[in-house]
């Protein structure tokens, strides 16, 4: 297994647990809306409050 | 990352003023326990973090870094109190200063700050697990495995990862616990809906074919089909406001049945075998007073993890790390998981309980409604206040606490007060009293009532469709969270139990060489077995020795830190981390360290000179210090030959020969251990260790001599002249520095023992002091001034050698 380096070559084990997280919850028919709240909250903004969460995982989902 | 090149510590908890130059190499700090060597691992810490964890953790109390960082007597001048390190960022090149102060302990002064700079100190400044002591490093060892993982987590800072697998299964447990009062506000809307339409079975056609038939008496259209859009009452005429509200008789008729049959449940068996069984359950948390505290406490920490959202307290309003906070709370939470998990047994036989009162409470809210629309009005008082009591009950159901409180509601649930039935009993009187309505209007209050109740019940539906669309996406998010994060994670122990197994098998080689190890990850959880000399797996504490669980616990340690900091594993502070390791297997771990980790500085700390002695000798440190004792006053004072010097002749001056003779007695008699370790000088050995002066440095004496026979013998082999008068003459000033000294006669000559000294004067002391500087430095390199030492330290002596190179002499014989 390899972890994606820093710049300083040390592995972001918390970047890789979450992208791997994006990728499997895409795969297993999440909705993009929330594969792409859950990254802003989890790899962009690094947020990890259960309010943060909260928002990314009960957001309205758009009308099919 | 880094490596750190020195260090300046001021006014700094046990410190008053401390340079330490580690050239950025490896480097032990020794001294007895209270000399201060924890007081420079802070200092590490707090200039590469901010924070030093001894003073923020766990168990810390009222103890804070801002208020007892600096020295005691500095405490109330916090920006007096301050670190400053000089650093090496090898991916950088670069040489940079950092500097913090206690009263702004968040700000680093760093020089040069541009951005690449401030991007390494920030991954050190997350990476507080670069300083591990021996306490942090056991608990991972010996920790359950749940604690474990929180630990190992936090060691590898992959709390983030758990704190979002923790957040994820919260937000689902809570989106499920929400459908159960939906549920029962969807069946009660149902039931009132079926009641209203008189049919056993909520079907679309059912529901058309009832409203049509009502509609027809009005000779309004049929409706065909029935959409969100369309109401039953469609084309009916509205009700000229004059008139008087009537009761639909029917209707409220039906009503007061289901009311009687909601009162009829809550009086039942089944009911009251409920309440039985509820009340034994919760009498036996009440009746155990630590229970009944911890139920207390646990449902006061879990109500208050819910509150900390803005990093404060939400009791006291001490603003704190808001992770940190969180994951304060947390751990008492965990400490009471049973308590918690008899909480939700109750909680759990509490809930049909609840469901009976919300029905109950409905069903008598709306015939309630009738009473007052009745001419004259029934008296309900009766039974609006029992609505009101079961509203209550429910209320205090729900939060369970207190527990005495609770019981006391149980107990009176099954009981209906006679009043309340009086009551709808003269409602339903006055109602089937009522004259009957014409066709049309009872048709009219048909289609009111129904519509009403029908999109009630809608909204209920549309409610519960929500939330429970909800509670599947969150499951669904949780559960796939939880499978990909162990996924990533048991690939990462996985590596790091190999490892790890290797690094212990190397310094257990002499008997654990083909040692096994199990890192098992699952649901937050990390379970942690070991073979134990080929007979199984089994937790580290169950049969290996402390030593061995410490020497386990560095080896885990630095398997994880390898693996998650990769070529950025360059520095790392072990703090008394090996104190139950036996010496052969310390040797081990210097060869380990060194072999291993070449790349990354060590700053160690021991109490134990020998195993200080270990790291020289194994050449693992390329520098130390060693504190001989501390005061509040001066804080840590050093072994440094200066500075010992100088202290025992301002003694000397002032008149105090009694100290200066003492410290030069406590000095001998630590610079003789050394020289006797350095000259492999043979002394009458000690099963305690403990060594005096008198049995010391008479001993290094004697050997020192006789490296220089064999030096000379040596050279006559090989036919140096040149080499043997130089020894010659190196050997006879040496027997004149320690005839000068006394110190051979000590065993002969009681006169000049050093047990005397005390008794000299200030002027008959000066020689003495004199002559031990002398002969001590006869043991040292003239060019290095360190001490010779014999080499190997093993085996057969072949050398005479100094730390520069520039000492070397030969003791090994031409063969004959």
């Amino acid at each position: 297994m390899t972890t994606s380096p820093t710049p300083e070559g040390t592995p972001d084990v918390p970047a890789q647990v979450f992208e791997e997280f994006l990728q499997a919850l895409g795969a297993a028919g999440a909705s993009a809306e929330l594969v792409a709240r859950l990254r802003k909250t989890l790899l962009e903004d690094r947020t990890f409050s259960e309010r943060a969460l909260k928002e990314a995982v009960l957001a309205e989902e758009p009308l099919p | 990352m880094i490596r750190v090149e020195s260090i300046a510590i001021r006014e700094f908890r046990g410190i008053r003023d401390l340079t330490l130059d580690f050239k950025g190499k490896s480097f032990a700090i020794c001294g007895p326990n209270g000399t201060g060597k924890s007081g420079v691992v802070d200092a590490l810490e707090f200039v590469l973090t901010g924070n030093v964890s001894r003073l923020s953790g766990e168990g810390t109390g009222d103890i804070s870094l801002k208020q007892h960082g600096p020295h005691v007597d500095r405490r109330n001048d916090p920006d007096k109190s301050r670190v400053t390190v000089k650093v090496t960022i090898p991916s950088l090149s670069k040489t940079v200063t950092i500097e913090r102060n206690l009263k702004t302990p968040a700000d680093a002064h760093v020089t040069p700050s541009d951005p690449a700079v401030l991007e390494v100190l920030r991954q050190v400044r997350a990476h507080p697990e670069i300083v591990l002591s021996r306490r942090e490093l056991i608990k991972y060892v010996l920790a359950t495995p749940g604690k474990r993982a929180e630990e190992v987590q936090a060691l590898l800072h992959l709390d983030q990862v758990e704190q979002v697998r923790v957040g994820l299964q919260k937000i689902a447990n809570n989106c499920d616990k929400q459908l159960i009062p939906l549920g029962t506000v969807v069946t009660q809307a149902r039931e009132n809906l079926l009641r209203a339409l008189g049919v056993c079975e909520l079907t679309k056609d059912n529901v058309l074919a009832a409203a049509n038939a009502q509609r027809s008496i009005l000779g309004l259209p049929a409706i065909a089909d029935l959409t969100g859009s369309i109401s039953l009452k469609d084309g009916m005429a509205t009700p000229t406001p004059a008139k008087p509200q009537r009761i639909p008789k029917a209707q409220a008729l039906a009503d007061i049945r289901a009311a009687r049959e909601a009162l009829t449940e809550i009086t039942s068996v089944t009911t009251t075998a409920r309440v039985a069984d509820v009340t034994a359950d919760l009498t036996a948390l009440a009746n155990d007073p630590a229970v009944a505290a911890a139920v207390k406490r646990e449902a006061f920490y879990a109500t208050g993890m819910d509150l900390i959202e803005a990093g404060a307290c939400p009791l006291c309003d001490k603003r704190w790390d808001l992770d940190g906070l969180k994951k304060h709370v947390q751990t008492k939470l965990d400490h009471l998981k049973e308590v918690s998990g008899r909480r939700i047994a109750a909680e759990t036989k509490i809930a049909p309980l609840i469901a009976a009162l919300r029905k109950a409470q409905a069903a008598i809210n709306t015939v309630v409604g009738y009473a007052a629309l009745a001419a004259p009005p029934v008296a309900i008082e009766a039974a609006r206040d029992y609505s009101a009591h079961c509203g209550t009950a429910v209320e205090r159901l729900a939060a369970l606490l207190p527990l005495a409180e609770t019981i006391t509601v149980l107990t009176k649930i099954p009981i209906v007060p006679q009043a309340v039935l009086d009551a709808i009993g003269a409602l339903e009187k006055t109602v089937a009293a009522l004259p009957e309505p014409t066709k049309q209007d009872a048709a009219r209050e048909w289609l009111t009532v129904a519509q009403e109740r029908l999109e009630v019940w809608r909204e209920a539906m549309r409610e519960q469709k929500v939330a429970k669309e909800q509670a599947q996406r969150a499951r669904h998010v949780s559960d796939i969270y939880a499978t990909t994060s162990d996924k990533v994670l048991a690939g990462i122990y996985a590596a790091v139990e190999k490892d790890f197994a290797s690094l212990y098998g190397f310094i257990n080689r002499d008997d654990e060489d083909k040692f096994k190890a199990q890192l098992i990850p699952s649901m937050g959880k990390l379970g942690f077995d070991v073979d134990f000399y080929g007979r199984g797996l089994f937790p580290p504490g169950a049969y290996h020795s402390e030593g061995h669980q410490d020497g386990m616990g560095l080896c885990l340690y630095l398997a994880l830190m390898r693996h998650l900091q990769g070529s950025g594993f360059t520095f790392a502070v072990l703090d008394d981390v090996l104190m139950s390791v036996d010496a052969g297997h310390r040797r081990e771990v210097c060869t380990l360290l060194k072999g291993e980790f070449p790349n990354t500085q060590f700053i160690m700390t021991t109490h134990d000179p020998i195993w200080l002695r270990h790291m020289r000798t194994e050449g693992i440190i390329g520098g130390r210090v060693q504190f001989r004792n501390w005061s509040v006053d001066q804080g840590p004072t050093r072994w440094d030959a200066r500075d010992v010097w100088t202290e025992i002749e301002d003694y000397r001056k002032e008149n105090d020969v009694r100290a200066a003779a003492a410290l030069l007695r406590h000095y001998l008699e630590y610079e003789s251990a050394e020289l006797c370790h350095r000259l492999r000088a043979p002394v009458e050995f000690r099963g305690d260790a403990q060594y005096q002066l008198g049995e010391l440095l008479p001993a290094a004496i004697r050997r020192m001599r006789e490296l220089y026979r064999h030096a000379k013998e040596a050279g006559n082999s090989w036919n140096q002249k040149e080499i043997v008068e130089q020894l010659a003459a190196r050997e006879a000033k040496f027997v004149k520095l320690a005839a000068t000294s006394n110190a051979e006669q000590w065993q002969v000559n009681v006169a000049v023992h050093y047990n005397s000294w005390d008794n000299l004067s200030k002027e008959d002391f000066a020689p003495v002091v004199n002559a031990f500087r002398d002969l001590l430095g006869g043991f040292t390199c003239s060019d290095c001034n360190d001490y010779l030492r014999v080499s190997p330290d093993r085996e057969t002596p072949e050398s005479v050698r100094c730390e520069c190179g520039k000492t070397n002499i030969n003791l090994r014989k031409k063969s004959a």
